[in-house]
């Protein structure tokens, strides 16, 4: 599915063709043509509620526990394979911090998703936007390649495709396999917390975050569990649980970005 | 023969032609290859050509403060000016556009900044105002336009309709004035709210760049006339009103060295991390040279005091020296505000160290970017000789009188 008919849901539009059909059919083909678009209308309905949610049904998270993060950029290495990345751009960086005693501290960088994010409010086009479910979206078709989106980054979240990706991908078949397209030459690209695997696990009636098959690649190759991922709307899910029984920060909070990313400090534990 | 045919205008024009053609096969190169073969970087993806989109932009200023002055504040007697500087504000208007195409990924898709509105945008805002008012300089350059003998003897009727365009120029040049106060300090401010960044991020941003804008956009139309009449004998300048303009001008420039200076000293009163990086890198880094002597010195200082002080603005040399220093100076005020928030970089974490990088244009970008100005220069050079864009004994009754002399009489 591209991210042009993403945008705009088609299902009313999709049905009206069917009525005309309707009209000059028998009263046995009607009722079998009808029986037919209530189940489709069903089927698109429901995956009509992921991708279009109502705003604020669903409020997406990452958490990363910086105790567990032992740097090995498996992460980054999925993130690549499942996204189709050129391995010259890193949607999700690993970052080494420092060290506490002698072990090192990483910070695993993905996109903040930020709720007042400055590449959203800077875009000329809006070719970056808000989903209702708080991701921060690219539509890759509209961007016109300013790049005053990564002038705006304070995360350094964003990358440009100064060149098109045409060769073959590393990272696959061993780190995982593509779910979207590649992007094109002269468009900044980012991380989008696999907002393919959250739509069509929701679709088959899965929770991110607990279900893999729902989950963003980073966090279900992470072998350490320091990352996770879910529904802060939900008081139950593992996000705001880790939020409300640990101390937590965000990256540049004096910004007022308000990522969507938290991050569990590596001493916590140490602490404890 | 050859030396019939080796006249300084047609050297002029060939030096000119070959500058455009090596920027035409660098720019197809740009359009073929990508932006991968510019040295721009997701650390500095704003370089050269922003830098010549801004100076185009503020250089053009002229035509709108003129034409406000002329038509709007009732200094009739400087219309011959603001006709020249309407010219130029088009010619550096477009030389923008060709920047700007250029520099973004998609050039392909320019329009959808005119169809896809983020009203929050202020890159969205700057680019409507671009787009609204070259159209506006479009009009306001008609009656300059219908100058062209050829144009005139071809279609008489058309001259004498963008001939009548001329009426309206009250009307053009209040809609001008608002547009590019909109723009001129909007362009600022698309550096101002970037708030990542803290070296840009302040309110004085939009008020530096309007008020740059103008001494300098004032000051190149000036120095184009006074070079162009000391070239060609098709230009013809009032020598009276180039002083006045240029005193005025002087003025001005203690106004902007005021704010200027206030500025940047001003950057260290909050302390905050980054900010007095960028000031340091700008007056003691690799800036330094760039700031003190070319934006400050020569840029304002010496140009004030030459304006200021008779017995040099009367010279006519020393006067061309400080409006070509002025526009140099705004150039430079531009490159360095542009780089200085790229390079010094910020970190992701509270109280990691803020690094620099460093940005060196490509051989084409600055191809590019010469066959852009050699565009306008050729583009400005043609005006003269066509169109007598530099002519101060062509005043608005004469025109009228010359429209009643074409060979179809307007009927009134």
């Amino acid at each position: 599915m591209t991210m042009s008919n993403k945008r705009t849901d088609t299902m009313p539009e999709g049905s009206r063709p069917m009525d005309k059909t309707i009209n000059r059919r028998d009263f046995l083909k009607l009722s079998a043509v009808s029986v037919a678009v209530a189940a489709g209308t069903r089927v698109v309905t429901s995956s009509k509620a992921s991708s279009a949610a109502p705003k604020g049904k669903h409020r997406w998270a990452m958490v990363i526990d910086q105790s567990k993060c032992v740097g090995c950029e498996y992460c980054t290495l999925a993130c690549q394979a499942h996204n189709d990345i050129n391995p010259d751009i890193q949607w999700n960086r690993v970052i080494e911090a420092g060290k506490i005693g002698n072990k090192p501290v990483f910070v695993p960088r993905p996109c903040m998703h930020c709720e007042k994010a400055p590449c959203v409010e800077v875009c000329p086009v809006k070719a970056s936007y808000y989903r209702d479910d708080g991701i921060v979206m690219m539509d890759y078709d509209r961007c016109i390649g300013c790049r005053y989106c990564q002038i705006a980054c304070p995360y350094d979240a964003r990358s440009f495709n100064w060149e098109a990706f045409t060769g073959e991908n590393p990272a696959v078949p061993e780190w995982g396999y593509p779910g979207i397209e590649r992007r094109p030459r002269g468009v900044p690209e980012k991380c989008s917390f696999c907002y393919q695997t959250i739509d069509r696990g929701l679709a088959l009636g899965l929770t991110p975050g607990v279900d893999r098959e729902a989950t963003p690649a980073c966090v279900n190759i992470c072998p350490t569990g320091a990352r996770m991922f879910g529904d802060l709307n939900d008081p139950e899910s593992n996000v705001s649980k880790a939020l409300r029984d640990n101390p937590s920060y965000r990256l540049r909070e004096d910004l007022g970005t308000e990522p969507r990313v938290y991050y569990l400090p590596a001493v916590h534990t140490e602490e404890a | 023969m050859l030396k019939k045919l080796l006249t300084p205008w047609s050297a002029w024009l060939t030096f000119l032609g070959i500058i455009m053609l090596g920027g035409l096969a660098a720019g197809i190169m740009v359009f073929w290859k990508g932006l991968s073969i510019t040295h721009l970087t997701d650390r500095v993806p704003w370089g050269l050509w922003i830098t010549i989109d801004l100076s185009s932009i503020a250089l053009g200023a002229g035509a709108f403060s003129l034409c406000a002055g002329v038509y709007l504040f009732g200094l009739k007697r400087y219309q011959p000016i603001a006709r020249t500087a309407t010219f130029v504000g088009l010619i550096c208007y477009t030389m923008a556009t060709l920047a700007l195409i250029l520099d973004i990924g998609r050039p392909e898709r320019f329009w959808h900044s005119l169809v896809y509105w983020n009203t929050h945008s202020l890159l969205w805002e700057v680019t409507m105002c671009v787009v609204l008012y070259l159209t506006v300089l479009v009009f306001e350059t008609m009656p300059i336009i219908a100058n062209l003998e050829w144009l005139r003897r071809r279609f008489p009727r058309l001259t004498s309709l963008m001939e009548h365009v001329h009426h309206y120029a009250p009307f053009l040049a209040i809609v001008g004035l608002g547009l590019s106060s909109l723009h001129q300090s909007s362009l600022g401010a698309t550096y101002g709210v970037i708030k990542a960044r803290p070296f840009w991020f302040k309110p004085e941003m939009s008020v530096l760049f309007m008020l740059s804008a103008i001494v300098g956009g004032i000051s190149l139309t000036l120095f184009v006339s006074m070079l162009s009449s000391r070239l060609t004998s098709k230009a013809r300048v009032n020598d009276v009103l180039v002083e006045r303009l240029a005193q005025f001008v002087g003025y001005l420039l203690i106004g902007y060295f005021y704010f200027r200076a206030w500025d940047a000293l001003a950057t260290t009163y909050t302390y905050d991390p980054g900010r007095t990086e960028g000031l340091h890198f700008l007056t003691k880094g690799p800036f330094a040279f760039n700031f003190w002597i070319v934006e400050m010195l020569l840029g304002v200082v010496v140009p004030m005091i030459l304006l200021l002080y008779r017995p040099t603005r009367i010279n006519r040399f020393w006067r061309m020296v400080a409006l070509l220093f002025v526009a140099v100076g705004v150039v430079a005020f531009r490159w360095d505000t542009n780089l200085t928030g790229q390079l010094v970089l910020m970190p992701i974490l509270a109280g990691q160290a803020i690094t620099y990088t460093s940005y060196q244009p490509s051989i084409v970008e600055i191809l590019t970017g010469a066959a852009i100005l050699a565009y306008g220069l050729g583009a400005f050079s043609l005006g003269v000789k066509y169109l007598r864009v530099v002519d101060h004994s062509l005043l608005e009754t004469k025109q009228e009188m010359i429209q009643v002399e074409t060979p179809e009489p307007v009927t009134a």
